[in-house]
């Protein structure tokens, strides 16, 4: 009978750790998640890679690796130093110019007069959208009042 | 400042256009008096080449026409600037300049990376020369965690860093080092480049087995090179 006692505590000790180790998984799956999301995607990144290199170079999946996170320091270098302008300023939103900024305040010289030409014609080709939109929806309004 | 961008896509155009040196190509390059050492002259070289990415960079741009389209995803990038708890709200356009910064920051690294593997005469890309880049270029400082210190170590000891962030580096005696340079795709009319950016970059990486006159020193290597008899 004690036996019988002894199975049940070790059934119920197994089911007990199988919950928690599934538990457990579940929430080191989410951790994984996370660090995922802390990351571009490494075929993107690879892809830009090779780009660059002769057709007969090869890169290395711990190479690719590192450059992800490189990538992801770079971000959250520059997105600081565009934060510190805003929060200085009192402005809650980082926009373009700030970034610009941060990346020629941080020695980025070299990226930051061609984002600046970059951001430009991203203002303009959107401004010419906004523009498009309007005269599609002033015509829209023309037929409905001539309706 | 537009007039500024035009100057600087003029000397650009200026540079591509010359013909480019080839690494341990001229045999008699340190037999002149006046003649630069090895490691300078590959040293001129890799600067060159950045030039040369830098321009064909400020080219592209002016021709961008696609801004919906990113070789990486905005979403992903909002949520690494989000990480920061000081970061309260993101413009639509941060996230899209960034897609263009980041991609001329993995350019450009593998670029530097790229320039030391060839030094080490691989044809494969390996964290260590991404250390080497990192630990070469005055601006990479903020990522000398990211790679580790023995690392660093190993490459400090054979190169010797620059304040332009290209290494100084001796070449073994009577042997090419570093990489050979052809003429880029450029149109002669327009001084643009004419192929993808994929294909465009191809013509400048020329390895030793594709062409016979790599190493064999003299000028005929170079009129070779720039499609001279």
């Amino acid at each position: 009978m004690g036996d019988n006692n002894i199975g049940k505590v070790l059934e119920r000790e197994g089911f007990k750790y199988n919950f928690t180790a599934a538990a457990s998984d579940t929430s080191a799956q989410d951790e994984v998640i996370k660090e995922q999301d802390r990351l571009l995607p490494i075929a993107n990144v690879g892809r830009i890679m090779k780009q660059i290199l002769p057709p007969n170079a090869k890169i290395s999946k711990e190479a690719k690796e590192t450059m992800q996170e490189c990538v992801s320091e770079f971000i959250s270098f520059v997105t600081g130093e565009a934060s510190d302008k805003c929060h200085k300023e009192k402005r809650k939103t980082v926009n373009g110019d700030d970034i610009c900024w941060a990346l020629a305040t941080l020695g980025f010289d070299d990226y930051s007069e061609p984002l600046k030409r970059y951001l430009h014609k991203y203002r303009e080709f959107e401004g010419e959208r906004a523009n498009q939109n309007k005269g599609n929806n002033n015509t829209y309004e023309n037929n409905i009042a001539n309706i | 400042m537009e007039t500024n961008n035009q100057q600087q896509q003029q000397q650009g155009a200026q540079a591509q256009s010359g013909p480019y040196p080839v690494a341990g190509a001229g045999g008699s390059a340190g037999a002149g008096a006046g003649a630069p050492p090895p490691f300078q002259h590959l040293l001129q070289q890799q600067q060159q080449q950045l030039q040369m990415f830098w321009s064909y960079q400020r080219q592209e741009i002016e021709h961008v026409n696609d801004f919906k389209n990113h070789q990486l995803p905005l979403a992903r990038i909002k949520k690494i600037m989000k990480a920061d708890e000081d970061v309260r709200m993101i413009s639509a356009e941060a996230p899209i300049l960034f897609a263009k910064a980041c991609e001329l920051f993995i350019l450009e690294l593998t670029i530097r990376s790229w320039l030391h593997a060839e030094e080490n005469k691989r044809r494969t890309l390996q964290k260590n020369d991404i250390a080497a880049a990192i630990t070469r270029t005055d601006i990479f400082d903020f990522l000398v965690d990211i790679v580790p210190r023995d690392e660093i170590k190993d490459d400090a000891a054979l190169v010797g860093a620059t304040a332009s962030g290209v290494p100084y580096y001796y070449p073994p005696i009577g042997q090419p080092a570093g990489m050979m340079i052809g003429r880029p795709a450029v149109d002669p009319a327009t001084g643009v480049y004419v192929q993808p950016p994929s294909q465009a970059w191809q013509s400048v990486w020329q390895s030793a087995a594709e062409d016979a006159s790599y190493g064999t020193g003299g000028a005929g290597a170079q009129r070779s090179l720039d499609g001279q008899s």
